[in-house]
């Protein structure tokens, strides 16, 4: 046992001494090969993703494919922490918006010049997603989907329904959304709100729009240097003013009841807690899965803010490849094989419902027939640009804007001090990170 | 005259004897009513969980979460179980061989540096984990560790408390014992080995089952240093299920009640045990 | 040192001179066992030392040793001035946090002696059969996963329907409309959510202190109670006079172990609340964790947070050790 212990402290120390070297094999083209992919446990991007993995290593034999997915929270840490630690899968889905975070550290590989240039992905995605997998004029990986919190929405027949509320519905603008969803909102007899006629207090949602309402509205949130932020405009006040006006007047939803902490957009819908909800049509794949007798629809929503759609997304998720893959490659061939394959992205995206980042797959018929409630949000995909460059897109989506936002929904502030104070630690985080 | 004094003098004396039973069993119920909320909530149906208001218990009780979660093909959950197993006995004998070792030493031997040896030692026992949770991560990155049960286990190789309690115990050992052995020819580890060791049946169990237990309950480290689905530990199973896109409670109750059981089960064989040493190396 | 002299009882027991072999014996054992402390132990501390004075995060590339340099640069003590008085986010919240895990450990530290002391004091006084009973069931939270035991209490208090709810209901009180995410609900300055979690904490943890206070009970001699009695003091005088005093330093070394342990709290926070609402139960703890693991990777000002607590608990640790050295007589 004594020696035993020394030998663990010597292969440790030993280990120690010469940890971090894993280097690159090229193996022969039919030598086995497992590849590992890393993505997000969503019921609905697992079942297309299975599929194409068997026809991957159908077409390729020496090679294996291991798939491992991670709940949202639980995927993120473990990028993080893994990346670093050169331990990451050799191809990763990774989110929007953390793309460009992974590469500007150098933990990412660039798209070899012959897998695809960022000048042939231009032609091939719209811009917001291929923003998103792009850093300092390169190309980082193939964006599998097109993110969009913006500009559709679940709603409940059934719900519809029994408030008398015309379904489907044909909403003209904004305030006809407003006026249905007032006609649903069910207090119960304890004078709790029992269903919220609109759940959009939802941290994706409350970001998206509050951005999307500046933009609607011809305003900009960057400042002028195009780093520092600018949230405290009139426009950005009077976003606010109107997400807490539709809470606090119209009485739409309980901003303590449903928000992002105490009962998820998704969920609360899908048990039907909401008749319309705000959130993007990714769900729809996880809820046929999660909720098979679910009934719902997914339609368009007009622009809140202004007469047009105008708005910016997060990206969507990507296909990379980390610079520990041990087949660079191979997960290379993959990675184009899932994301720039057009017949297995029209695949994935019809199996998974997300909406296409591949300008092709958007106009196929094909792809409409599969996923008929994408049809809401297809004629504006076009309206829609990459976020841009938010310093930390989590930190500035989930700790500054939604928390703050959503404290003046639920009363406490004002929309001026709401902004004001955005705009103040938004700036902080910029200036921090020089 | 005065009175003789009554054999066990109660401090009950505001409330009775029923009175004292009383808030025993309020506290009782207390106690216990969360966890019998959750069992009877893991035998509901899907629809049953989703139902609002609540039913207290199921109408018609099905293990049909605890079948789906260990019939998942995408969970491994009799590996993630293996794995919880496999660091909780490590950990365990490897802490018992470590703790009684170096506490028979500093218990038994005098040299110079014994007294810096020993508070070397002991800055474990005051450095909480927090502090050096994130260097531990790099070190554990830079030894190779990362994603392997080993991170688990090597960075707990030497336990301070359970040094400072063996030292204790082991002080405690008559010397003529050891000197009569010496006499014999015994080696210095021989001593240890057949002299020490077999005495220290108690102690060795109570340490043992405490490591076991804080190791099959440990989180935070497992949470942070385990990525692949195959390597992670029963904790971390419940953390999955919980913040799954589409929740499903059943499943998560389900792999709560398999995290709780193996521990419950050791507990209700060792209770005595457990509860005294809790009592016991407080004071130490 | 402190050490050398703070368990100078213990290591003048001795069993005389030892021989050379003997020596021999002792330092080839204890080698491995320092090396490894030093790899394990020693050189942790000082790595999160120096990483509190550098602005470092490992999905940067950095240079020179340990990555510290380059990409990620020394930078003095501007993370400790950030933490102080930067209005970063992550800043403020850290200042928010500190404020809170003082509130959840002054809190925590009362509620669980008001709980564990009458009722140590009523089980001491019960039959043994059932004090063994009773003890093994008020124990049983405390060796039960603390991710286990959050499933359990978000079905406490879930809003509208949860059990804490269905109680109120059930003898015609109103519940909050939600137990752990309503920043307007504030009690004494202390807010809701934190109050909830307080609960639930001390609910997980009262059987430790419980246990050791029925130990320290039944240590007390009878002769002296006795004694009291034959002097005609009263079940209430011979409580007072004889037990509170004998059980003060017990309470006083417990209190300590407490706070130590209630700053270190974390699964709770991190899955119950998450620290919300408007990060009302947002902790020193999960500021660390969400700093280095979730959001920016900023390593650097996390092992500057680290540093903030290992100070608050350093301090106590001496105060508990001072409190462990004096002697116990009952």
């Amino acid at each position: 046992m004594k020696k035993l212990l020394f030998v663990f402290v010597l292969a440790s120390l030993l280990l120690a001494a010469c940890g971090g070297g894993a280097a690159t094999e090229a193996p022969a083209s039919n030598e086995p090969v497992e590849i590992r992919v890393w993505g997000h446990q969503a019921p609905a991007f697992n079942e297309a993703n299975q599929k194409m993995f068997n026809d991957f290593m159908a077409a390729n034999p020496n090679v294996t494919i291991k798939y491992e997915t991670f709940p949202w929270d639980v995927f993120i840490q473990t990028i993080q922490t893994s990346l670093p630690a050169g331990n990451t899968a050799d191809v990763i889905l990774v989110p929007g918006g953390y793309t460009c975070r992974y590469a500007s550290g150098g933990q990412l590989l660039e798209v070899p010049a012959d897998v695809m240039t960022l000048d042939a992905a231009k032609g091939i995605f719209f811009d917001a997603p291929l923003g998103g997998q792009t850093c300092d004029g390169k190309l980082y990986g193939f964006p599998a989907e097109y993110n969009l919190e913006y500009g559709g929405a679940y709603v409940n027949p059934a719900l519809f329904e029994a408030a008398g509320v015309a379904y489907p519905p044909a909403w003209a603008n904004w305030d006809a959304v407003v006026e249905d969803a007032k006609k649903m909102t069910t207090i119960g007899s304890d004078g709790v709100m029992t269903v919220a006629g609109m759940h959009y207090t939802n941290s994706d949602q409350l970001f998206t729009y509050f951005l999307a309402g500046i933009l609607e509205q011809g305003g900009n949130y960057f400042a002028e240097d195009g780093r520092h932020f600018n949230f405290n405009s009139p426009e950005a006040v009077a976003t606010i003013q109107k997400l807490m006006d539709m809470a606090q007047k119209d009485h739409i939803v309980d901003p303590i009841i449903f928000n992002a902490d105490s009962e998820w957009v998704g969920d609360s819908f899908a048990q039907g807690h909401n008749a319309i909800g705000v959130l993007g049509s990714w769900y729809a794949g996880d809820a046929k899965i999660g909720y098979p007798d679910l009934v719902f629809d997914y339609v368009a929503l007009p622009p809140m803010m202004g007469s047009e759609h105008k708005f910016v997304s997060v990206g969507g998720w990507g296909y990379v490849v980390g610079k520990s893959a041990k087949h660079a490659d191979i997960a290379w061939k993959l990675a184009a094989f899932l994301g720039a394959d057009e017949a297995n992205v029209l695949y994935f995206n019809s199996t998974s419902a997300t909406i296409p980042a591949m300008k092709s797959v958007a106009a196929d018929a094909k792809y409409v027939e599969a996923v008929p409630f994408a049809s809401a949000v297809l004629p504006i995909l076009d309206k829609g640009a990459y976020q841009g460059d938010l310093t930390d897109p989590d930190q500035l989506a989930y700790e500054i804007i939604y928390p703050t936002i959503l404290d003046a929904i639920q009363g406490n502030i004002t929309a001026e001090e709401a902004a004001n104070s955005i705009n103040e630690a938004a700036n902080a985080m910029v200036d921090a990170a020089q | 005259m005065i009175n003789p004094p009554p054999k066990r003098p109660s401090f009950a004396f505001v409330l009775g004897k029923s009175g004292a039973y009383a808030v025993l069993i309020v506290g009782l119920i207390g106690t216990l009513l969360p966890f019998f909320y959750i069992i009877v909530s893991s035998l509901k149906t899907t629809a049953e969980l989703r139902q609002t208001p609540p039913d207290f218990f199921p109408k018609q009780p099905t293990f049909e979460h605890y079948t789906t979660i260990l019939q998942d093909k995408d969970i491994p959950i009799a590996q993630n179980l293996a794995n919880s197993v496999f660091v909780s006995v490590m950990r365990v004998v490897i802490t018992l061989f470590t703790s009684s070792y170096a506490g028979y030493i500093f218990a038994k031997y005098h040299f110079k540096g014994k007294n810096l040896a020993f508070g070397i030692i002991l800055i474990q026992i005051m450095i909480p984990f927090q502090v050096v949770m994130i260097p531990n991560y790099l070190l554990t990155v830079k030894l190779g560790l990362i994603d392997s049960l080993w991170a688990l286990i090597v960075p707990a190789f030497i336990d301070a408390y359970g040094i400072f309690m063996m030292k204790q115990f082991i002080e405690a050992l008559p010397a003529e014992l050891m000197d009569a052995a010496r006499i014999d020819g015994a080696s210095e580890f021989g001593i240890y080995s057949r002299i020490v060791l077999p005495q220290m049946g108690p102690p060795l169990a109570s340490l043992g089952i405490f490591t076991f237990m804080a190791t099959w309950n440990d989180y935070l480290w497992p949470l942070i240093v385990l990525t692949s689905p195959e390597k992670r530990t029963i904790p971390l199973l419940v953390v999955w299920f919980q913040t799954a896109h589409v929740s499903n409670q059943g499943l998560v109750l389900a792999a709560s009640i398999l995290t709780l059981l193996p521990i419950f089960v050791v507990y209700i064989f060792l209770q005595r045990w457990i509860v005294d040493q809790a009592t016991s190396s407080a004071f130490k | 040192m402190a050490f050398n002299t703070l368990f100078k009882k213990d290591l003048v027991t001795e069993t005389g001179k030892l021989t050379a072999k003997q020596r021999r014996f002792a330092y080839a054992s204890l080698t491995p066992i320092l090396l490894y402390m030093g790899v394990f132990t020693l050189f942790p501390i000082l790595w999160a030392v120096v990483m509190s004075f550098f602005s470092y995060s490992p999905i940067r590339e950095g240079s020179g040793f340990l990555g510290l340099g380059g990409a990620n640069p020394f930078i003095d003590i501007d993370n400790y001035i950030e933490l102080f008085t930067g209005t970063s986010k992550p800043a403020e919240v850290f200042r928010l946090a500190l404020k809170n895990t003082f509130i959840f450990t002054a809190l925590v530290l009362p509620l669980n002696l008001l709980v564990t002391l009458p009722l140590a004091v009523i089980l001491e006084s019960i039959g043994e059969r059932f004090k063994t009973l009773f003890r093994a069931i008020y124990f049983l939270p405390t060796i039960s996963s603390s991710v286990a035991l959050v499933i359990i209490w978000s079905y406490v208090y879930a809003p509208g329907w949860g059990l804490l709810s269905l109680m109120f209901k059930a003898i015609g009180l109103v519940p909050p409309k939600s137990w752990l995410q309503d920043p307007s609900l504030v009690y004494f300055g202390v807010p809701l959510a934190m109050i909830c979690v307080v609960i639930a904490h001390v609910w997980q943890d009262f059987g430790y202190n419980l246990v050791i206070f029925v130990a320290a009970l039944q240590s007390i001699p009878k002769t002296l109670r006795e004694a009291a009695r034959v002097d005609g003091a009263n079940a209430w005088q011979e409580f007072w006079l004889v037990v509170v005093p004998l059980l003060r330093r017990t309470v006083l070394l417990t209190s300590v172990l407490t706070v130590i342990s209630s700053l270190q709290v974390f699964v709770i926070f991190q899955l119950l609340t998450r620290g919300g609402p408007k990060n009302q139960t947002q902790t020193l703890l999960l500021s660390i964790y969400e700093n280095a693991f979730k959001f920016a990777n900023n390593l650097g000002l996390s092992a500057a947070m680290s540093m903030v607590l290992f100070i608050i608990i350093l301090t106590l640790t001496i105060i508990q050790f001072r409190l462990l050295r004096t002697e116990w007589e009952y």
